[in-house]
């Protein structure tokens, strides 16, 4: 494979990552996955080679999701039930510690402007200027709403982590 | 001269790791004497890892088919299609390998980019592969255990690198990455293929691990080309220097990464270990402090 491949191959495990992170559901992840895929598939030729890679998935993703959340607004996908309870008692993956099971809440509760930046940030390590680009706001956005974030989930956490503690006592 | 305020963006720039080294030591003189901004950088470092507990198992998730067809289709026409390569590289750490990307030029000292290896060559290296491989493994094993992370600690580092260079049979060191924030927080010896590996675990204020696996797979004796490799977001360059092999592994990106072997490169080149006279020479017990190894004993090895 080439090296190009090779690094394709690092970046498409690290969008099923994000996404699975920002959406939770498994199936929904890895559909966005395979839709931006196909979506870069098409606009290939628009790749400059020695460009950010990187940084020019993440932005067709953002896109392809964009545009399916407006779809699914418009035109809600009807789920049968036992499908849909079925994903509601299973959880996302194995979470071993309380304080995993804590974040994991504390990050589904943030709005979805400020999760994403969180997670492109500290999860999957983009640059500020990276992630300005692929969300298309100013970096100044991108500044202010990772700082929310952060503080939100880091506050969050602190008030849970003081439950427990009455609780012993 | 007095530094800038710190501010919020400073506060997260520095966990991120996007301040320049004059300012990282503002920021940290700033923590210093703030306790409670300290205490936000600790829980954005938290945050950090436990996001990457409970997402990264989705690396190791194997892709859809649709992925793999989507993979291939993008490669191909963006990269010029090199699919009857493929068989070649079947395993997915021949896959890795074949990223080859820099090497340091011999002589100059320089870095320089190099197109990717020929596959094939990856292919005739199966020792210094297979050293590697279990670098990675070690790493990806030890650098998340936060107990059992080493099996000594690296207080004295003298006792820790007399004890490695005894299981390996050559004199070793675990090179001082101060400079790049990391600070050795101890080491382990362990089986490899080729007899004994060492690996010297590092630290930064982050929390964040890198690791330098030491080993002497039977195919070294020639100088190698630095090789980069990654595999989700570990990322590895390694190297063959005289007759000892070194990879360091991380959670870094290349760039990061690479600014830190030169670190480790360049302490490794300028200790000048030499090769080992016979018989055994008594490991080296204290870490001198000019360029030169400094023999001064025999320390045991002491238990942590």
């Amino acid at each position: 494979m080439s090296r190009f491949g090779t690094e394709l191959e690092v970046q498409i495990s690290s969008l099923r990552r994000y996404a699975r992170a920002l959406l939770r559901d498994k199936n929904d992840a890895d559909d966005l996955v395979q839709e931006s895929l196909a979506r870069a598939l098409s606009r290939a030729d628009r790749f400059k080679p020695g460009t950010n890679l990187r940084a020019w998935l993440f932005t067709i993703m953002h896109n392809v999701h964009v545009n399916q959340v407006r779809q699914k607004i418009s035109r809600p996908v009807e789920v049968p039930v036992e499908d849909h309870e079925m994903r509601l008692i299973t959880p996302a993956r194995q979470e071993t510690s309380i304080e995993l099971r804590d974040m994991s809440r504390a990050l589904a509760e943030l709005p979805e402007e400020q999760r994403q930046v969180l997670l492109l940030v500290a999860l999957e390590g983009l640059k500020y200027d990276e992630v300005a680009a692929a969300l298309r706001i100013p970096i100044g956005t991108v500044m202010s709403r990772l700082s929310r974030a952060r503080e939100a989930v880091r506050i969050k956490l602190s008030n849970e982590g003081g439950v427990p503690l009455r609780r012993v006592k | 001269m007095v530094a800038r305020p710190v501010e919020d963006r400073d506060l997260h720039a520095y966990v991120d790791g996007c301040l320049d080294t004059q300012r990282r030591i503002e920021v940290e003189a700033w923590l210093a004497e703030d306790p409670a901004s300290a205490e936000r950088v600790n829980a954005y470092r938290s945050q950090i890892e436990q996001l990457h507990d409970l997402f990264d198992g989705v690396l190791r998730e194997p892709a859809t088919p649709e992925m793999e067809d989507l993979h291939d289709k993008l490669s191909g026409r963006m990269a010029g299609n090199d699919n009857h390569r493929r068989g070649l590289l079947r395993s997915p750490f021949a896959r890795m390998a074949a990223a080859v990307v820099l090497l340091l030029a011999g002589g100059t000292g320089g870095w320089m980019l190099r197109p990717p290896s020929d596959p094939v060559a990856v292919e005739q290296q199966p020792a210094l592969q297979s050293f590697a491989q279990e670098a990675v493994q070690a790493h990806t094993f030890y650098a998340t255990d936060n107990r059992f992370a080493v099996e000594m600690g690296g207080e004295d580092r003298g006792a820790l690198d007399s004890w490695l260079s005894e299981r390996l049979g050559r004199r070793i060191f675990g090179p001082d990455l101060s400079s790049s924030g990391f600070r050795l927080i101890g080491g382990r010896s362990l089986p490899i293929a080729a007899g004994a590996g060492a690996q010297y675990m590092y630290e930064n204020d982050s929390k964040r691990r890198l690791t330098l696996f030491v080993g002497t797979p039977s195919k070294a004796g020639q100088e190698a080309a630095f090789s980069y490799v990654q595999k989700g977001d570990v990322s590895m360059f390694y190297w063959v220097e005289g007759s000892i092999a070194y990879a360091l592994t991380g959670r870094f990106d290349r760039d990061q990464l690479m600014n830190i072997t030169q670190v480790v490169y360049r302490e490794l080149k300028g200790r000048n270990v030499p090769p080992p006279p016979a018989p055994a020479p008594p490991p080296d017990a204290a870490k001198p402090p000019q360029p030169g190894p400094q023999p001064v004993g025999d320390i045991k090895r002491k238990d942590m």
